[in-house]
């Protein structure tokens, strides 16, 4: 076929309703990048664009414009769904966060709870001591410096009170120590002072008063010792 | 500058994806593809997806076009008239698709020479006027194979005439159209 026998046929081909022989022999010219086809081409999507002036013209619904634009529009849902997800996500965080200050805060309560315990135990201990008939008081110190009482019982155990202890380096204690006649001191609990420099140390059950010389107070790594490691601080005779 | 200055500032605001634009486009071309739908789907509610389909091809596809070459509107005419009648057959499950694939050629296809005249709606018109001046038999293949994509052969078993007629009918039709887009409409 020569291109003047196609020139009819171009608007018939872009409509699609050209019979297929003749279709596929100008397809065959589009493949080879024809020139004159192509220029033939452009003409005819001209006049098949124009013909849809046959179709009686009608005016759209009015809601279809803003349906048109709305659908290229960022969708309001993805942004719901991203507000939707960053809140979920601070929500979480929080609950985390809570979690984690919950059970700090029942790990403070629970230590709380076993300090206060363990002040009641030696209170009462301490109450008991100073309660028996048998106790024995010594006093030790001066006005200025570590002064206090040690009570003694030998069903009882020991209570070492007083005040103006010096204030410890958070890594160090007070060590309380029964030095016996013959053979090793005698661990007897560890303590600290309060900030005016106050202190009270129960050693509850019975002791062999008649063995005990003296007690003595050393400063010990914050564990404690098995055995004093620096020079008494406060050695108090009660022989 | 071919195409007219608001169609070429129209492109140029679709191209820097400006929503104005597709404001614009819809407010120059909306009406004429929306009847062209209805008139090939004759459903309402088809017609109006389509519509949105068509514009947000458009959107999709909004860089390809060239403000200078006036082919957006011969461009969307086409695609529409392309999408109706594969909605048709699709809805109709009457035969597979012969249409060219027009909606994936290069836009540069739809562009008018300086020579020409650059609006697509003045073609249009131009059509409508022509339309006035065809012989009944003429303009009934003519809508046969546009608006139902219909060859040849299958007008002339349709109209029970024979395909050289039919052929010839077709040929008067197409010649009346292109001397009209050709003219601007003039005689």
């Amino acid at each position: 076929m020569t291109h003047p026998e196609m020139n009819e046929l171009y608007e018939l081909y872009l409509l699609g309703t050209l019979e297929p022989e003749l279709a596929s022999e100008i397809d065959s010219h589009v493949v080879d990048r024809c020139e004159y086809c192509g220029e033939r081409l452009r003409e005819a999507a001209l006049v098949v664009a124009a013909m849809s002036g046959m179709a009686e013209q009608v005016d759209p619904p009015k809601h279809l414009r803003e349906r048109v634009l709305a659908s290229v529009r960022p969708r309001k849902q993805s942004t719901s769904w991203i507000y939707a997800v960053g809140g979920l996500v601070a929500a979480c965080v929080i609950l985390f966060a809570y979690t984690l200050w919950s059970a700090n805060t029942a790990r403070s309560l629970r230590e709380e709870i076993s300090a206060l315990s363990q002040e009641r135990d030696q209170l009462r201990s301490a109450v008991e001591v100073l309660s028996r008939p048998d106790t024995r008081m010594v006093q030790f110190g001066k006005q200025n410096a570590a002064n206090g009482r040690v009570f003694l019982s030998s069903n009882g155990g020991v209570v070492f009170a007083g005040s103006q202890l010096p204030q410890l380096a958070s890594d160090k204690t007070f060590q309380l120590w029964l030095i016996p006649g013959k053979g090793a001191p005698r661990s007897a609990g560890l303590f600290r002072a309060n900030a005016q420099g106050a202190f009270v140390n129960v050693v509850p059950g019975p002791l062999n008063l008649t063995q005990i010389q003296a007690v003595a107070v050393s400063v010990e790594p914050r564990q404690g010792s098995p055995a004093p490691t620096t020079t008494p601080i406060l050695v108090v005779s009660i022989g | 500058m071919i195409s007219d200055r608001s169609e070429a500032e129209l492109v140029e605001k679709l191209r820097n994806g400006d929503p104005d634009g597709l404001a614009a486009a819809y407010d120059r071309y909306g009406r004429v593809v929306y009847s062209l739908f209805l008139r090939i789907t004759h459903d309402q509610s088809a017609a109006e997806d389509l519509v949105q389909e068509l514009f947000l091809r458009l959107w999709n596809r909004r860089r390809e076009f060239d403000a200078t070459r006036g082919a957006l509107g011969a461009w969307l005419l086409s695609i529409a008239r392309n999408m109706a009648i594969d909605h048709l057959r699709s809805a109709q499950a009457r035969f597979q698709s012969k249409l060219r694939p027009i909606d994936q050629t290069d836009t540069l296809r739809f562009s008018y020479k300086p020579s020409e005249p650059a609006n697509v709606m003045d073609n249009v018109k131009a059509v409508q006027d022509a339309l006035a001046e065809l012989k009944p038999n003429h303009r009934k293949v003519l809508e046969l194979a546009y608006f139902e994509g219909y060859s040849q052969s299958e007008i002339a078993a349709r109209l029970e005439e024979p395909l050289g007629t039919v052929k010839s009918w077709m040929r008067a039709a197409l010649e009346r159209v292109r001397t009209a887009v050709k003219g601007g409409g003039n005689k």
